[in-house]
């Protein structure tokens, strides 16, 4: 008998516990929720179709393994990580989850996002749509993958993409 | 020839027998003078607007942003390249809104005139009301950039109609992107996806950044760390004890005329073609070493070396930069304001590598290049601190000095920690803004 299918409640759980650690700037235990085999990915934002774009073949903007993903987050903690010193306020509301029948065992879920980030006067957002592939475990999940497609043309406003969305 | 509201001004100041020199900091913060640079830097020297792998099919057109022009390039459909002002000759709607695609016209949302992709105008979507030679002298056709030219593949535009030749223009240059292009066993192709962003701070922050062997300790000391880590190395075989121990000892930043400058350095971070880091793996190994074999069957050891071991960093007066360093790479710096500019930038690659070796090259790429990279961000951060320093302080100058002699600024050489390529690209803008003679089309050969 297959363990009965994850509810709506715990995956949102999850989820905004993955936004809480991100803006308290948790990032090695943000690092942590990922599986071993993880992707964190970001498409360029001329992408054709940023879903099934690939980074071994088109250019990304952000495009992680588990590793990078660990260093990413190590790297950020550091007062050198010049981007990001003193670290950006952010707020990342996560809405309109939507859950995929499962695939081999792991989840397929959607959700918006929109991430505020404010550093020294200046406020800017990154908004889109998160697809992630979660991997139940035990009572909870870990993210096999994340792709994140933001609404946006160019960084014209943001400049930089120094947070995790 | 307009008149330079500068001219009278030293904003720029040589002094070799005290081994100094200065730009005052109104040149990255007064909008007049940024004016003036669109007048008479922008408005005369060559500018890119694109590669052409990037239109590989008859009809295939982009949109780009050039100086604060919008074009269109666009491959005709007898297949040559052409670049012109998006704007329709009847009431200056953007003729075209698409930031590429393929198309054999360009019609006008507004009155419907038509034009085809060699800017001639087919239709005025009236069969009445106009005189039947209307368009005799080609006058309402789409305008065409005054001048369009290319050097392997990269397409460059003037808007003064009487510029030098682009080969005369680009000077020593050529020879770096000779060799930056000659790794590649065929053809070397811009990879699908752009990074674009904004940065708050005056263009020429970006500039000088883009080949600064100075800043790498203090600014990337995270990425270098990073590197260590990634490679598991440490004490005298880690990259931070490269970079405080050996960088300057070996490479050089110099000017190659009409003020363009190269970072010639040696840093060991691995490169598709072809130097090989343990972080790769030793499947990668073979490959990367037979692809340095038969670079050097191609070019001899010498020139092999200075293709596959040299990291350079190309600042293409006034506003463009080719690296080839962690990635290879186009980023086109945009002026917007005085304080604030826009970066385009593409990753190039052989068309033959193979499948695994394009992976690598990317992902080499993304890690520390872009907005998300371990590298690029922490340098859009020194330039806003630098645009925000100046903008609130009473001091005139920046130092510009590291490694000053008495050569001419516009070819001298200094280490790679110096600062003389940057000298060759303010003296060549020194010239310009005041008016001076400033393009030299003595043939100049660098490598």
């Amino acid at each position: 008998m297959s363990a009965p299918a994850p509810s709506r409640a715990a995956i949102e759980e999850f989820l905004y516990h993955e936004a809480e650690l991100l803006d308290q700037w948790k990032l090695p235990e943000w690092s942590e929720l990922f599986t071993d085999d993880a992707r964190y990915d970001i498409a360029s934002l001329d992408a054709a179709d940023p879903l099934t774009a690939d980074p071994a073949t088109t250019l990304f903007v952000l495009s992680d393994d588990k590793p990078r993903i660990m260093a990413r987050a190590k790297r950020l903690m550091k007062k050198t990580a010049h981007a990001e010193y003193p670290h950006s306020k952010t707020r990342h509301i996560t809405s309109n989850v939507r859950i995929g029948p499962a695939a081999g065992g792991d989840l397929p879920v959607r959700a918006n996002f929109v991430v505020y980030r404010t550093k020294g006067d200046r406020t800017v957002h990154y908004m889109g749509e998160a697809h992630y592939l979660l991997a139940p475990e035990g009572e909870g999940f870990r993210i096999r993958r994340k792709r994140c497609n933001l609404d946006l043309n160019t960084l014209a406003e943001q400049g930089r993409l120094t947070i995790i969305l | 020839m307009p008149l330079s509201p500068v001219a009278d001004r030293r904003l720029v100041q040589m002094d070799p027998a005290h081994g100094r020199f200065r730009v005052h900091r109104d040149s990255f913060r007064s909008e007049e003078i940024f004016q003036a640079e669109m007048q008479l830097i922008f408005a005369k020297c060559w500018l890119y607007l694109g590669h052409e792998t990037e239109l590989p099919g008859k009809g295939d057109f982009l949109t780009r942003r050039v100086a604060d022009r919008d074009l269109i390039f666009v491959r005709s459909r007898d297949g040559v390249l052409g670049a012109f002002f998006n704007t329709c000759t009847h009431r200056g709607a953007q003729v075209c809104r698409d930031k590429r695609g393929t198309s054999k016209s360009f019609t006008c949302p507004y009155h419907g005139w038509v034009y085809n992709t060699e800017g001639k105008l087919m239709s005025m979507n009236a069969n009445r009301g106009f005189p039947a030679d209307v368009n005799a002298d080609g006058g309402l056709n789409l305008r065409r950039v005054p001048r369009l030219e290319q050097y392997r593949g990269f397409y460059f535009v003037n808007y003064d109609a009487n510029a030098i030749s682009l080969a005369d223009y680009l000077a020593g240059a050529k020879d770096f992107l000779d060799l930056m292009c000659d790794q590649a066993e065929g053809d070397i192709a811009v990879v699908p996806g752009e990074h674009a962003y904004g940065i708050n701070a005056n263009y020429k922050f970006l500039c000088e950044n883009s080949y600064d062997g100075y800043h790498l300790l203090p600014t990337h000391i995270s990425y270098l760390e990073f590197l260590d880590e990634q490679s598991k190395l440490s004490g005298k075989e880690s990259a931070v004890a490269f970079l405080v121990n050996e960088y300057g000892k070996k490479g050089r930043g110099r000017g190659l005329g009409n003020g363009h400058g190269c970072l010639e350095s040696w840093v060991a971070s691995g490169r598709p073609v072809a130097q090989w880091i343990p972080a790769w793996g030793p499947e990668l190994k073979k490959e990367i070493d037979a692809t340095r074999a038969r670079l050097e069957q191609r070019f001899g050891p010498e020139r092999a070396g200075l293709i596959a071991d040299v990291q350079k960093n190309l600042v293409i007066f006034p506003n463009l930069v080719i690296n080839d360093n962690v990635g290879f790479t186009v980023r086109v710096i945009e002026p917007v304001s005085a304080t604030s500019m826009r970066v385009n930038a593409w990753a190039l690659a052989p068309v033959n590598e193979s499948p695994r070796i394009r992976a690598l090259r990317l992902d080499n790429f993304v890690s520390f290049l872009g907005p998300a990279g371990f590298g690029s961000a922490d340098d859009v951060e020194m330039l806003e601190l630098c645009q925000r320093g100046l903008l609130h302080a009473p001091v005139e100058w920046n130092e510009i000095s590291k490694g000053m002699t008495d050569a001419d600024p516009r070819t001298a050489s200094a280490g790679p920690d110096d600062e003389a390529q940057m000298r060759a690209y303010w003296a060549q803008w020194d010239l310009l803004m005041r008016g001076q003679p400033a393009f030299s089309t003595a043939a100049a050969r660098v490598a």
